[in-house]
């Protein structure tokens, strides 16, 4: 197998992410067992291994890993002692779903949460209006207490 | 008798305020003729222009878009309940603002859609009832013309295209935006990237080959965006034309096309000497030395996220003049180097770029950005840092011309808004941004009723059916 | 040119051998309108297709008028692309546009590619050379020369501006208003012009255009750099390493100044419109690389004012749509895009033909099964490595054919010369050659604009010598010959 490395002992899938393993030579280590294998790959193709090399510290840990017979559990990039971080997006943030905010970074309410209660007429006419008041009483609580704190500015 | 002469016949300011005007600082006129902030006191340049937007993703809308943010009255077209596709992204899932429509209370729409709809009117429609095809033309007829993007053909069997819709209206603009054009691949679909990769410029933008690096694509969709504003060119020259002779005109533009536009000297390149043109990274082709360099730390180690931590360590560096090269080579140290490469003409060859930059790069590598920005300023040379989108919002100098600005979006809330203003400054019809967008079917009644003048009953009857 | 015994000793010699004369372009002709027309017959769209070639095909662009004939445009600036490209919008349009450049020339015609000079253009009459980025951006232009830096060369400019709608102007943020002739002071002698400066950063502000201790100009990409553009491009430190790869990289282009060029030429004809319709005015507009790329940046900003996410770059991949990316395949990078449940189901039917496990591990993984959940960063990091692994064993084309038989949007990633040979591209001209009187057959880009039922935009010529047009523009004004080469002679044109 090439660009992933179905691992046999444990059954876990990792995947060599394209462009970084592209042309590679070194040591991975398998995100679910932690067994270290030596590959080469040339444009793609596995020209050496996966080879086992017990022993040996791995140059590098693939970015994500999953289990195809145990319902695709998975390790997230990230992981410690298993995948690589994605550095450049911070795991607190990059859940993969939608985060629901009720203020925005200067603390002024914005309707980025779900569910909305509604407010269209008909044929789903909105008004020029966000009624927070009526429609979010509790944000609108918040949002005054946060004006009360001196948590609203204006940049 | 003596003719009395008049002070406003007489060159020069007429006033103490004019006067005044001609005198202050430049910078400061500037700022008062633009006076950002102000642009609701000022006309509007397309007031009066209604256009159409039957269109979906980034391309086309945001074509109409400038012209909405120049005050032209947009009516957008989508499809009944999903509104357009580009409603349903968002950059890894995370980001969406609610509600899309009341009937789907915890579906938003993602943060993909932002400025390419500003100041539209939104409606929905669904064009394959034959019922829909009188109010379509009704809106045609009083309309200054539309754009769309579906498949060549689509229109055309729907009885929409250009050649019906000027029997109707023949001062009809007519814009067919998408991927290729008439030709063997007409049916193509088109996608920014596709834009990229297949025009060309992919194959020109990216780290060069012998440093390990890969054709990369530009943020986003630098593209889909770049080529509309291409097409609202075209639309704004169509008006001018218009006024002489009273006619419209249809124009289909190629999405993948306007990449190959850009392309600088690569074309001519090849079809002169066969030469095909590669990537070479971040340093210029053209110039030396002109390029962005790695420092050894970034600016701030302790923050939380990493792309503050990790990120913020890369400098643009201009310095191809002969004697700002000197000044440079003194500064890192390495007289050697001007000695080597006097002549702009010795640096900007190849091997010569590898050798300057990484001469460059050995000095920055025990510095900071902020360092490295500050040491070749203060010796007169051009460098400034590689910023990221925190540094952007916190830049005083996009606060006070109003570049960004917060918008107090009537459907949403609080939205902080980079589009529209930055655009561009004009002293008297300056552009706008009312709202980011609305949900679907948000005008429903404003157009269907209070515009084209149909009944209550007949609009909700249709909004039940789905016909709308 | 005789096909002799050809002696290669260096680049230089190879050169020759492509000139047009030898291998025209195309080099193999595009398809015929029988071949295409069957085409459209695919999708019934046989006769909306005919009715398009017919009205909008390029071969038709010049027996139709021009949509800004009469409208003058006064260009002056040096170095950068944006008013370049902001004034070709115009000029392809049919506008009259007057590039004004001071007695040496505008230093972009002097530069490159590598400093190589055998890669610029010879005039045939003067044997001056030029560089090809001047020459591809001089569409339709006049080209005149002035010393503004002269009393009598500012007279001279006063009287060119009284005769123009509109003036494009490209210094240092001041300078011309320094001089007496900014817009503050055109604009109480002219109040009908519009006046539009392009610039980097700004004419005011904390950050506004630069220039060097020793008078250096700033250029692209300062723009790109200033807005979060060249940050949010490249691939990240964790999929390459850093300095050999993973790093922020600016476009391969001046893209800044395009941008802002465009949008200058929007703001305009905007600007005309309202002057032409309404109020009889001209008025000032300021357009700047780093703010017009902003505006394009997508929602990078507002996502940060949403939840203080600071944009990454993600290379080739898109962090918002999935499939939507170009991979590496045998002979170069296939981009393969589809966003909807219909595609990314047809990709994997596609793939799965040749390599059954991708559908295996696509389809049965519960996390891919919603639209919006493959998005996620692991999600993207799954799909391409495995499509990675069917692209390892096709070349470009035939990773298209088997992709486009399933009806999805997939491209190789082309090189110029493949741009440039592509079907569809030689059949609706997207380059085409023209003749230039200076400097011989150039092959072109084709603007987009340029199909067009009623005024098609188009290129009429390429490049123009430095000052060729001095004679008849300053005629026009009423400097007969003999002043014009007084003139020259002290040095004011």
């Amino acid at each position: 197998m090439c660009d992933i490395i179905w691992c046999k002992k444990c059954n876990t899938v990792n995947y060599l992410d394209p462009y970084c393993f592209w042309n590679w030579e070194g040591k991975v280590n398998c995100a679910g067992c932690g067994t270290v294998y030596y590959i080469h790959m040339i444009q793609g193709f596995m020209y050496k291994g996966p080879e086992e090399r017990p022993g040996e510290k791995p140059d590098i840990s693939p970015l994500y890993a999953d289990k195809p017979l145990e319902g695709y559990k998975c390790y997230l990039p990230g992981t410690p002692g298993r995948t690589r971080p994605y550095n450049c997006l911070p795991r607190s943030k990059y859940l993969g779903k939608a985060e629901m905010v009720k203020f925005s970074i200067r603390g002024k309410p914005v309707r980025g949460w779900c569910p909305q209660p509604p407010s269209s007429g008909l044929a789903g006419q909105f008004p020029y209006r966000w009624d927070i008041k009526k429609l979010s009483p509790d944000v609108w609580q918040e949002y005054q207490e946060k004006i009360k704190k001196g948590e609203v500015k204006d940049w | 008798m003596e003719e009395k002469i008049r002070i406003e016949d007489l060159p020069g300011p007429k006033s103490k305020e004019e006067l005044d005007e001609m005198k202050i600082p430049y910078e400061e006129f500037c700022k008062k003729i633009f006076d950002p902030g102000n642009e609701f006191s000022k006309p509007q340049a397309l007031k009066g222009i209604r256009w159409m937007s039957c269109t979906m993703y980034i391309f086309t809308p945001h074509s109409v878009a400038n012209l909405a943010e120049l005050g032209a009255e947009v009516v957008k077209i989508e499809m009944p309940r999903m509104g357009d596709p580009m409603r349903h992204t968002s950059p890894f899932n995370e980001v969406y603002l609610y509600p899309l429509h009341d009937t789907r209370p915890t579906v938003g729409t993602g943060l993909g859609y932002t400025n390419a709809n500003p100041n539209k009117y939104f409606i929905t429609m669904d064009y394959h009832r034959p019922e829909m095809k009188e109010v379509f033309y009704r809106l045609v007829k009083i309309s200054d013309g539309l754009t769309e993007c579906y498949r060549p053909g689509t229109f055309d069997r729907w009885k929409q295209s250009y050649r019906y819709l000027q029997e109707i209206n023949p001062r009809f603009i007519y814009v067919w935006g998408g991927g290729f054009g008439y030709g063997p691949k007409i049916f193509g679909g088109s996608y920014d990237i596709l834009g990229q990769a297949h025009a060309g410029l992919a194959s020109i933008t990216g780290m060069p080959e012998f440093m390990g690096g890969y054709p990369v694509k530009h943020t986003n969709w630098a593209m889909d965006w770049y080529s509309g504003t291409l097409i609202t060119f075209a639309i704004l020259a169509a008006l001018y034309w218009r006024r002489k002779t009273g006619l419209g005109t249809m124009i289909e533009f190629s999405q993948v096309q306007a990449a190959t536009r850009i392309l600088g000297y690569g074309v001519p390149l090849y079809g002169r000497f066969g030469i095909v043109r590669q990537r070479w990274g971040n340093w210029d082709t053209q110039l030396c030395v002109h390029g962005i360099i790695l420092c050894g730390k970034s600016d701030y180690p302790d923050a939380d996220n990493p792309q503050d931590r990790e990120e913020t360590r890369y400098v643009m560096v201009s310095a191809f003049q002969d004697a700002d090269f000197k000044a440079l080579c003194e500064v890192i140290g390495n007289k050697e180097l001007y000695k080597k490469y006097k002549t702009h003409k010795d640096r900007v060859e190849a091997e010569a770029q590898v050798e300057i930059y990484a001469a460059l790069e050995r000095w920055a590598a025990d510095k900071s950005r902020s360092e490295v920005v500050r040491i070749l300023q203060d010796a007169g040379i051009l460098a400034e840092p590689v910023k990221n989108m925190r540094e952007v919002y916190e830049s005083e100098h996009l606060r006070q011309r109003g570049t960004i600005r917060w918008l107090d979006d009537p459907t949403f809330g609080d939205v902080l808004v980079q589009g529209g203003y930055s655009t561009g400054l004009m002293s008297k019809t300056p552009r706008r941004v009312n709202w980011l967008w609305r949900p679907v079917g948000a005008d429903n009644i404003k157009i269907y009723h209070e515009m084209l003048g149909y009944p209550l009953s007949t609009i909700k009857e249709w909004y039940e059916k789905a016909w709308i | 040119m005789e096909k002799g015994e050809v002696e290669i000793t260096s680049r230089i010699d190879s050169l020759k051998l492509i000139d047009p004369m030898i291998r025209p372009w195309p080099v193999t002709p595009p398809p015929s309108r029988e071949e295409v027309k069957k085409i459209y017959a695919k999708r019934n769209a046989e006769e909306f297709g005919q009715w398009c070639e017919d009205n909008l095909s390029f071969e038709t662009s010049f027996d139709k008028p021009e949509a800004l004939q009469g409208v003058t445009v006064l260009v002056i600036g040096l170095w950068r692309m944006g008013s370049k490209f902001a004034s070709s919008l115009l000029a392809e349009a049919g506008a009259e546009v007057i590039y004004i450049e001071p007695p040496t020339g505008d230093p972009m015609r002097y530069l490159t590619p590598f400093g190589r000079e055998e890669y610029m253009l010879e005039d045939k009459k003067t044997g001056e050379k030029c560089g090809l980025d001047f020459i591809h951006e001089m569409r339709n232009k006049y080209s005149i020369t002035l010393n503004i830096e002269s009393e009598e060369g500012r007279e001279i400019y006063k009287k060119l501006v009284s005769q123009a709608d509109i003036v494009i102007e490209e210094y240092p943020p001041g300078y011309m208003d320094s001089l007496g002739i900014g817009y503050r002071q055109l604009s109480k002698l002219y109040p009908r012009l519009i006046y539009c400066w392009i610039g980097e950063r700004g004419q005011w502000g904390p950050d506004k255009d630069k220039v060097s201790k020793w008078g250096q100009w700033m250029l692209e990409p300062f723009g790109q750099c200033y807005n979060g553009f060249v940050n949010n491009t490249g691939f990240p430190a964790d999929q390459l390493p850093r300095g050999r790869g993973g790093d922020p990289t600016r476009s391969g282009v001046w893209f800044a100044d395009y941008v802002a060029g465009e949008q200058a030429a929007v703001n305009i004809l905007a600007a005309l419109y309202w002057r032409e319709e309404v109020s009889g005015e001209g008025q000032f507009i300021e357009v700047t690389a780093a703010e017009a790329l902003l505006d394009i940046l997508d929602m990078d900003l507002t996502w940060y004012g949403f939840n203080q996410s600071i944009k990454a770059r993600t290379g080739s991949w898109d962090p918002n749509l999935n499939q939507y990316a170009w991979n590496p395949c045998k002979d170069g990078y296939m981009m393969i895009g589809g966003q909807s449940d219909r595609l990314w189901y047809r990709i994997g039917m596609c793939i799965e033909k040749d390599y059954p496990q991708f559908g295996r591990l696509i389809c049965e993984d519960p996390k891919l099964k919603a639209v919006a959940a493959r998005n996620a960063l692991e999600a993207l990091i799954k799909t391409y490595t495995l499509t990675s692994r069917w692209l390892r064993d096709l070349n470009r084309l035939e990773a298209e054919q088997k992709l486009l038989e399933y009806d999805i949007a997939a491209g190789p990633l082309l090189f110029i010369d493949e741009v440039c040979e592509f079907p569809h591209f030689k059949y609706r001209p997207w380059v085409y050659t023209t003749e230039s009187e200076e400097y011989g057959t150039i092959l072109y880009s084709v603007p987009p604009t340029n199909f067009q039922v009623r005024t098609p935009h188009r290129v009429k010529w390429l490049g123009r010598r430095l000052g060729r047009d001095n004679y008849e523009v300053y005629q026009k004004i009423g400097l007969g010959q003999t002043e014009v080469d007084e003139l020259k002679g002290k040095g004011v044109i």
